[in-house]
């Protein structure tokens, strides 16, 4: 599984889901597997996106809000998973691209073992889950309870093509028609 | 333990925020922000006391691209944790946040922790772009809190009420 399936998985699954990706991989692999589509793409802030998806999910609680998190960016902003932990938000799904690097900075690896799944469940309140193939993924995105935290294991690292630097003003300006119009407009 | 009662300009803030469309604060807790938080809870607005600054402006941009009008509150120490989610979040993406920040590190600070962040907190945010405007005293307070929430809501511009310690309510009951 490369981060573009991942992100197929997450678009296939749920069209009309409100994205919210961090810097690098995962706002490449949202914008190739969208076509580019209006989501709120993190070009920087390496540690917010989490909260951020928070932050909308909250804001649009009739929206599904689905953020796509490197697993280096996750572990700069962990404290978020105790802030979903206590508000619960049930339209929120977070997938973290585990391969254990930081992709963005040239592939260094991670120091620790990361187990988001795991604090999750332990942390009460976020349903978690650890998947390594497609079909295991897309069952966890449709059959969790939420909010969730899907731990998604790559076996393959593939930068997925489009760039990671977004233009602020067109990411924002999309992402509003798109909370404005109830998911229709493109 | 028991809340004291707020100060008159405690009252002034959270209401002026409340007129100008706050629905949501994002903050990380602070003596003297603790009655302006009660003040907006009367009010209906939604407090959401998040682990760390930097959380509560990620938290904040969501809520902002999103189209709604949060508040994000901190103490001066924290706002060097926030610093990257403001300037690589909400100021290249035109979320205007209004952000009160409670100064320590000021005038009659016995801590000599706080006194650097308390000393630089208004060129921090000024080298990002971020205009920030001092309260000294009750009678400036509904102005100020107005003036930066139009900065922020209608310009799109970040922009920064300083509580200063001039106007008291701190744990030192200064």
């Amino acid at each position: 599984m490369k981060a573009t399936d991942v992100a197929l998985a997450i678009v296939d699954t749920y069209r009309g889901a409100l994205c919210v990706s961090s810097l690098g991989t995962a706002t490449s692999a949202l914008r190739a597997a969208s076509d580019d589509g209006p989501h709120f793409y993190l070009g920087a802030a390496m540690g917010s996106a989490l909260a951020a998806a928070m932050g909308v999910a909250e804001a649009v609680p009739d929206r599904l809000v689905i953020a796509l998190l490197g697993d280096g960016e996750l572990l700069m902003g962990a404290g978020a998973l105790w802030s979903v932990s206590a508000y619960r938000p049930g339209n929120l799904i977070a997938v973290v691209l585990s391969d254990g690097v930081y992709s963005i900075t040239g592939g260094q690896q991670l120091s620790t073992q990361t187990r988001f799944a795991a604090v999750a469940e332990a942390l009460g309140g976020i349903a978690g889950a650890r998947v390594e193939t497609e079909a295991e993924l897309r069952t966890a995105l449709r059959e969790l309870g939420r909010p969730s935290l899907i731990e998604a294991e790559l076996s393959e690292r593939a930068w997925p093509g489009p760039s990671p630097f977004v233009d602020p003003a067109r990411v924002r300006l999309a992402f509003a028609a798109n909370v404005a119009t109830g998911g229709s407009a493109r | 333990m028991p809340q004291p009662p707020p100060l008159a300009w405690q009252v002034v803030i959270a209401d002026t925020l409340t007129a100008h469309g706050v629905t949501v604060a994002a903050y990380v807790p602070d003596t003297r922000l603790q009655p302006i938080l009660s003040r907006l809870a009367d009010n209906d607005v939604c407090l959401r006391s998040l682990s760390r600054e930097e959380e509560c402006v990620g938290y904040a941009a969501g809520q902002r691209i999103a189209g709604r009008r949060p508040v994000v509150l901190m103490q001066s120490s924290g706002l060097g944790n926030a610093l990257n989610a403001i300037g690589s979040l909400a100021v290249p993406y035109r979320l205007g946040l209004p952000i009160v920040v409670s100064m320590r590190g000021t005038l009659g600070e016995a801590n000599p922790s706080q006194v650097p962040l308390g000393r630089a907190a208004s060129s921090l945010l000024g080298t990002l772009g971020i205009q920030s405007f001092s309260v000294r005293n009750a009678a400036a307070a509904e102005q100020v809190t107005a003036g930066v929430t139009t900065l922020a809501f209608e310009a799109g511009e970040c922009a920064a009420v300083i509580l200063e310690a001039e106007l008291g309510g701190g744990r030192e009951g200064n």
